[in-house]
């Protein structure tokens, strides 16, 4: 008898605790948004958006849910996997692509209003196939820091927007004249970095209808040789020379005063504000031509939701409506891509650096990622090749002979 | 003097030397050995000091060329960001109830089927123990997404249930307990069903007790496994409402793609604060922890 209760009693427990928890509220459509970038410095900034959101749109209730940076595409694609996605979440551009080759983004065309005065740059990033499958978020660029006071002592003229690779050189010659344990540049020499300078010097990856790679053309052996030229100049430290200096990253390296020039993103500017010497920016170095590069955060709706007229309202509000950029300014929660000069008033006017014009000043060139199938894995190749190239174990032709066949498989 | 003697009082002092120095080189080989537990200890301790030492450090002392232990200024900024950007005692008390619950269940359910498993008689039994602690062998990764796509199915994203459910049921305890359980003599089982016990009376009463070591060893196991656990917590537990702290912690370190913005002394106070609890714990059941581990050792 006893153990037909306890039988009877597990059961019982089992089916009260299967029947899902549902919402009975009739009228109001819940959209769930899911974001990395909110926590753990923004999540009452994001609170403060979707409390704005909520008062225009009594009907709509956002539930927001947040993931570590690193982890956040792995449970993204598990929730997509599982058929169950949020209504609406962020993507990065460098992930846009995978997820709107697979369609399983909601084409907001018909959803925004087309005034909206989204960097029209910011806007075609997020566009595939002629169609909008996200609107930008946000953008962040990458500029040139220098040391003033270093450019000061070697008696040199600061760095201008216009300034080529070959001008940083020389700059960096003088600069790194000034001592033992003082150098011109810092321009890392890596994926990121070489397919903007690529880009610069028109060097292209790969032919037009991407069937054959072209990057072993002279350009792009130039490219790789006027980036390789600033260690063998000794203008820039390698990285045992700046391991010797400093322990950490190269934004450890700037803070030191050791530095004339880092090749870095606008992020690092609350990181610099301590720096015991004066330092400002400029827009980042060119060759041919100038070329900046670029970063978004994109915002996407699943093909899947329930409530599409809705996710893209949310959508359209957390990225365009002057709330969502005015509580981002003010925060530092990166910049809003909205082509509003008044909304960054306040940003341009903070100090330092002195140049913040310069921020939005890099966007009137930018280049951009040159983009296949099996992405990760042509990164993978040219940052190994680049690597070897540092290490002296092969010359720059020689690294890109073996890109090309590389690529040109990767490509099939 | 005879020859004898003389050896005699040639030998005496030769002796004591010779124990002295015996002596001797037993302290000095304790020494040894002790002077090499002590370097031992310290590089088991320097992680953890360094820990500690960050979180009172300030921004600007983080990244200095020469290593500082004791942080100069010291300071409590790094305990107030974190108090400022997480609910903190929400978070300890979601990562207290997710262990408790998990552990106390773990527990319980292991040790009634390790007592289906060594006591009781049915058909297929040994086969579907086999087969039960085969599961041991599949890694976390290769069930995750299924066991989240359940989980999702069933509305429980987001939710204590589906954080604690899926841990429940664990082969390791059934396997550890049933080796337990089947040290214990069948005489006093059977002297309690002659004393008119039913099975549940033998199992609470009489081999439940019998097995202590095993289950604190079981139980500490499974809180450490249990309060660190993160794969499993990221994925169902993203709302700030039911999230643990490892993951919250993971959070502090990686919000951003630029490494270079990470602020370590705000993730090393969320660091202490996550070690704080399981510290104390671990104070107080290393008595248990102990015994258990040289228990099962002898019975292994």
């Amino acid at each position: 008898m006893s153990r037909k209760l306890f039988a009877l009693g597990i059961i019982v427990a089992l089916a009260v605790g299967l029947v899902p928890t549902t919402s009975f509220a009739q009228d109001i459509v819940t959209i769930r948004y899911f974001n990395f970038t909110s926590s753990p410095d923004h999540l009452d900034d994001l609170a403060e958006i979707v409390a704005a959101f909520e008062a225009e749109h009594p009907n709509i209730k956002v539930e927001t849910s947040n993931a570590p940076y690193g982890d956040y595409p792995t449970v993204l694609q598990a929730d997509f996997v599982g058929g169950d996605p949020p209504d609406v979440f962020e993507l990065e551009y460098q992930t846009f692509v995978n997820y709107a080759a697979n369609d399983v983004l909601l084409d907001l065309t018909d959803y925004i209003d087309p005034d909206t005065p989204y960097y029209p740059r910011a806007l075609e990033a997020f566009q595939y196939e002629g169609k909008q499958l996200a609107l930008p978020e946000t953008f962040s660029t990458v500029v040139l820091f220098y040391n003033k006071d270093l450019f000061d002592q070697a008696g040199i003229d600061y760095p201008t927007a216009d300034w080529t690779m070959e001008d940083a050189r020389q700059a960096g010659l003088a600069i790194t004249a000034l001592g033992d344990n003082i150098w011109g540049i810092k321009a890392p020499i890596q994926f990121w970095e070489f397919y903007k300078r690529a880009a610069q010097n028109d060097c292209h990856f790969f032919n037009e209808d991407k069937t054959e790679s072209t990057i072993n053309a002279p350009e792009c052996v130039e490219t790789v040789e006027t980036m390789v030229r600033m260690l063998e100049d000794n203008v820039m430290p390698d990285d045992a020379e700046q391991a010797a200096e400093v322990s950490g990253d190269d934004k450890d390296f700037f803070l030191t005063g050791r530095v004339g020039m880092l090749v870095s993103g606008i992020w690092m500017f609350p990181l610099f504000e301590p720096a015991d010497f004066e330092w400002d920016i400029t827009v980042d170095l060119g060759m041919k031509h100038k070329g900046s590069a670029f970063f978004a955060n994109g915002i996407a709706i699943a093909k899947s939701t329930k409530h599409p007229e809705e996710a893209a309202a949310w959508a359209q509000f957390l990225t365009a409506s002057e709330t969502a950029a005015r509580v981002r300014i003010e925060n530092s929660w990166e910049l809003p891509a909205l082509d509003k000069p008044e909304y960054f008033q306040a940003y341009l006017e903070q100090t330092p650096p002195d140049n913040r014009q310069a921020v939005f000043d890099s966007l009137n060139a930018v280049v951009t990622l040159p983009v296949i199938e099996r992405q990760t894995e042509m990164q993978d190749v040219i940052g190994e090749l680049l690597d070897a190239v540092v290490a002296g174990e092969l010359d720059a032709q020689t690294a890109l002979d073996i890109a090309k066949e590389e690529i040109d498989a990767l490509l099939q | 003097m005879n020859g004898e003697d003389q050896i005699m009082t040639l030998n005496r002092p030769l002796l004591r030397v010779q124990s002295f120095s015996r002596r001797a080189s037993q302290a000095a080989l304790q020494a040894l050995q002790y002077a090499v537990l002590i370097v031992l200890a310290l590089i088991m301790l320097v992680p953890f000091v360094w820990t500690v030492s960050t979180s009172f450090k300030q921004q600007s002392g983080l990244m200095t060329a020469t290593p500082q232990f004791i942080p100069n200024p010291a300071s409590l900024d790094a305990y107030r960001t974190l108090a400022d950007r997480m609910d903190i005692p929400r978070l300890i008390f979601n990562s207290f109830f997710v262990t408790v619950t998990g552990t106390t269940g773990q527990v319980i359910f292991a040790a009634m089927a390790a007592y289906a498993f060594s006591r009781m008689v049915w058909r297929g039994r040994d086969t579907v123990f086999l087969l039960y602690l085969a599961t041991q062998m599949i890694p976390i990764q290769v069930i995750i997404i299924p066991q989240f796509i359940l989980i999702q199915r069933l509305g429980w994203v987001n939710t204590y249930q589906g954080l604690i459910i899926p841990g429940l049921f664990n082969a390791f305890g059934v396997f550890l307990l049933r080796q337990s359980f089947l040290t214990l003599p069948r005489d006093l089982e059977e002297a309690a069903f002659i004393d008119g016990a039913n099975r549940f009376t033998v199992f609470w009463r009489i081999v439940l007790p019998l097995s202590k070591p095993a289950l604190a060893t079981l139980t500490v196991f499974n809180f450490m496994a249990l309060w660190n656990a993160y794969l499993w917590p990221l994925f169902v537990a993203r709302r700030e409402d039911v999230m643990t702290l490892p993951v919250a912690l993971a959070n502090l370190a990686g919000s951003s793609r630029y490494q270079g913005s990470v602020e370590w002394n705000v993730v090393m106070a969320g660091a202490v604060i996550t070690i704080l609890p399981i510290l104390i714990v671990y104070l107080f059941a290393q008595k248990w922890f102990v015994r258990g581990v040289t228990f099962s050792g002898i019975k292994g």
